[in-house]
Formats: C-alpha cells, structure tokens, sequence
C-alpha cells in the first residue's frame, strides 16, 4: 500500500469516527496536543484503525511511541508491507 | 495605602485566617456531622458533609473578600436530576469556587490535593475521587453510584491548571460517563481567577472572579455522539463564552 493511501485511510478515520476538521489532518499535528485525543480516545482510533486496514495493532508497543500524524502514518505503513 | 503594602496585608491576613482557621472549621464541620451521625443514615450523613464542605469553602472565599470577588451566575435553570459540572481550570482557587453550584457535589481530583495535611483526609472522608489513581473503569462505576444516589460530580477535564486564559485539551472521563449514564452536564465557565492565585505562587491578586453555568446538556442532546465529539462540544462551548465573558471586561 502506497503511503498516499494509507494517509487517506488514516485521515478518513479521524474524519469518520472523531469529526475532526480535514484541514487540521497534517503530517505534524500532535495527536494529543492539537487534535485533543486522550488515553481513551486512542483505544477508540487502534479499533477504528484495525477495522479500516483490517490488521491487529493493539498490544504492539510502538504505539506508545506515536505522537503525531506522520508518526501513525508511518507506523500503519510497517505493519501493512508495500503491496 | 500604597496597592502594594495593601495587597500584602490582604494577603497575609488571608493566610493567617486561612491556616488558622480550617482545623478548627473542619473540626467544627466534621463534629457536627460525627454528632447526628448515629441517628442518620449514612447516606444521609454524607450528604450532610458534603454540605457542610461547601459552607467551609464559602467561608474561605470571604476570608478573601476584600481583595477578591466572586460572581455566580446561571445563564438557564439548572435540571433537578444530579448533574456533570464540566469546569475549566485555571487556579487552585477552583475547588473552593464548587461551593456555589447547587447541589450534593463530590469533586474529581487530582492525586496531590488527596496529600494535604486536613484538606487531603476532609476530601477523601467526602468521598471525592482521584480519578487518576484508579482504572477508569472504577472511577466510571463510582461515579455512576453517586449519581443514582443523587450526588452531582464537579470535574476540571483539562486535568490541571492552565495558567492562563488558554484552555488545554479536555480528557474524555466524564463524557464517558455522561453517555453511560445520561445524566445532564453543565458546562461551567470561571473567568478572571488565572492570578488568584498564578500557579507556582501563593499570592492572591486583586480581581473578580465569574463564574458562569451554560445552558445543561441533556441526553436527548448528546446521545447520538461519540465521546469524543461530546468532549469537543462542551471545550468550544466553554471556550467560546469565556471569550464573550473576557471580551466584555
């Protein structure tokens, strides 16, 4: 999956399941400081996400490392290889 | 008086009354409860209590009349049913301000105010919670309790103080519960009380503290939302009307 993709998949499900202005949806926005998500938000976004790139995320501890878009971007393209 | 000799008197007069006064208030406060206690239901005897908090944090705010004022307004009649008071936080003089919503009110806290010395042991004997030093699912089920018991809970989303006129980002807790329990939240706006005190500081600054109670949210109003939606509506909620509040000064 080309990365493009996986920024449109990705921004859908903070547009979709948060209602988040498409135009806050950059690389080097902070997840938690500027888009205003908390501890329990992300567990909403992991099972929003895992529904969406139909993959298991939960657990894995890069996750704790996320701060912002580009981080989640990123990290959605490792475990979904290149197709 | 020169504004700075007479903000030191105020304040130390403040202090002295402050420090000397709450042990002999909570005393006071805590024995006329213990009293009745055993001719009352528990339930009732904390309500009582929680009663009696809020005349001890009315009578500390008078300690500081002459330097600050505080304002209490309700821009919408309040529901009956035992409600959310969603507040920003701005200052440690916050938790003293709940003593003017009505109602049986039991706080959300942060884990350090559960340290100090009377204060700390007054509050958990209250029953108010450190929602951070538990899972969320326990703060959620006890809060839930409280409110069948008809007991509204305070809460400072933001989590701590911010210091400025600047809200930080909320944390979603209490929308959870507000979508687990359909109870109606009430947005609370308090202005004016960002150097009373600053944080860091124990100076108290001459000022007016507002404090302004939205129109409540009820479940047919929020029931269709996501919490995190929830949580953004009453950030902008609150955040606009003290915009309108500040912008008026």
């Amino acid at each position: 999956m080309l990365k493009e993709e996986v920024i449109k998949l990705v921004n859908e499900v903070f547009a979709e399941d948060f209602e988040i202005d498409p135009a806050q949806l950059t690389p080097e926005a902070h997840i938690f400081a500027e888009l205003g998500l908390d501890s329990l938000d992300t567990v909403d976004l992991i099972v929003a996400l895992q529904k969406k790139f139909g993959v298991t995320i939960r657990g894995d501890e890069r996750i704790r490392e996320i701060r912002t878009l580009n981080d989640l971007y990123e990290f959605v393209l490792s475990i979904r290889p290149a197709e | 008086m020169k504004p700075f000799l007479q903000k030191f008197f105020l304040n130390s007069t403040f202090y002295v009354l402050f420090f000397a006064l709450t042990p002999v208030l909570v005393s006071v406060l805590s024995l006329a409860v213990v009293v009745r206690a055993p001719f009352i239901s528990h339930r009732r005897a904390m309500c009582h209590f929680r009663q009696l908090i809020k005349v001890y944090g009315k009578i500390i705010i008078s300690f500081a009349r002459p330097l600050v004022r505080v304002q209490y307004e309700e821009s919408a009649p309040l529901p009956d049913a035992p409600r959310l008071y969603v507040c920003n936080h701005r200052s440690a003089s916050d938790p003293f301000l709940m003593a003017f919503p009505p109602g049986e009110i039991v706080q959300w806290v942060n884990t350090w105010p559960f340290r100090l010395p009377i204060l700390g042991p007054f509050a958990r004997w209250a029953g108010y919670l450190s929602v951070r030093a538990m899972p969320s699912e326990e703060a959620l089920a006890r809060s839930a309790r409280l409110l069948e018991q008809g007991v509204s809970i305070a809460a400072f989303p933001e989590g701590t103080r911010s210091a400025s006129r600047v809200m930080g980002p909320f944390h979603g807790l209490i929308f959870r519960l507000a979508l687990q329990t359909g109870a109606p939240i009430v947005p609370i706006c308090i202005s004016g009380n960002e150097n009373i005190p600053h944080k860091g500081s124990i100076a108290l600054n001459p000022g007016t503290i507002r404090i302004k109670t939205l129109p409540a949210l009820t479940q047919s109003d929020y029931r269709s939302f996501a919490p995190f939606k929830l949580k953004t509506l009453v950030h902008e909620q609150i955040s606009a009307e003290l915009k309108r509040m500040e912008a008026a000064e």
